[in-house]
């Protein structure tokens, strides 16, 4: 049995981006459509480590990556984000959302730094616990949690 | 009153000092542990440090064990702001002598209801 449902997951979501991006509840909501895809894809990821050893990735399309990075840093819709900020924020996001997916586990461990990058690197013999598709105001992103067996 | 935001990610320091301004607070930023000591090292002390748990160069638990090592910073409050939830953690960062601890995510509601346990809420200023 899995310690991490979906179900979690999205509510966590749901919590991290009603707190820290909307500041309103609601703005997270099932994804309703064929598996998102990217063109441009950015990832951020943060690993987890100690007994239960794992990964927790945020993807979505760089424009909504930079969309979030603007209602994080309340910037106006039109303003450019730079690539430092967006790494930051996108990375942020993903950091909050490890801690509290690390927080579901039966077993104390310690939180990595938030990576970010176009595509995570490959983590051999991982398993995908759970992947939560999510629309935030229409936009896709993915969730994904990942065992990673021996990691340090 | 003067707060010093302690994280390594510039997007949580400018959501913590602009829920903190509001509130009568003057922020000053520190990216890790050892630039916030630096801080306090230049004084004035401030009020209030909110802090990050898991950061590069000095982490948000040995700058609490450092801050409380010094009596000419006993006056300051600490709270944690961290995604660390867990209570072993949340114990050790008391132990070492932290006043509050906050879990991200957080909403401003939740570190105004902390300032007022702390008796750090401006007069005035609803809780």
């Amino acid at each position: 049995m899995s310690v991490i449902a979906g179900d979690d997951v999205h509510a966590i979501a749901e919590e991290v981006f009603a707190a820290m991006v909307d500041g309103e509840p609601g703005t997270v909501v099932p994804w309703d459509g064929p598996a998102p895809t990217w063109a441009q894809p950015l990832v951020a990821w943060v690993d987890l480590h100690g007994a239960w050893s794992g990964r927790a990735c945020l993807a979505t399309e760089l424009p909504t990556a930079h969309a979030l990075a603007r209602a994080l840093l309340t910037l106006p819709a039109d303003e450019e984000v730079g690539e430092a900020d967006l790494v930051d924020a996108f990375g942020e996001m993903a950091n909050v959302v490890g801690g509290n997916i690390k927080s579901l586990l039966p077993v104390a461990g310690t939180l990595g730094l938030p990576q970010v990058a176009p595509e995570a690197p490959a983590a051999p013999g991982s398993r995908v616990v759970t992947e939560v598709a999510l629309a935030w105001h229409g936009r896709p992103l993915v969730l994904t949690v990942l065992t990673v067996p021996g990691a340090p | 009153m003067r707060a010093l935001v302690i994280d390594d990610s510039r997007t949580m320091r400018s959501i913590v000092s602009r829920t903190l301004q509001p509130l009568g607070f003057e922020t000053v930023e520190a990216e890790h542990g050892r630039a916030a000591l630096d801080v306090l090292e230049g004084g004035p002390l401030p009020d209030l440090a909110c802090i990050d748990w898991n950061m590069p160069v000095m982490d948000g638990l040995t700058f609490v064990t450092e801050v409380r090592a010094n009596p000419a910073w006993r006056s300051m409050t600490l709270m944690m702001v961290t995604t660390e939830s867990e209570h072993g953690q949340i114990v050790r960062a008391l132990a070492a002598g932290a006043h509050e601890y906050l879990i991200k995510p957080f909403t401003a509601d939740a570190i105004r209801d902390k300032l007022d346990l702390l008796g750090l809420l401006p007069v005035g200023e609803p809780a």
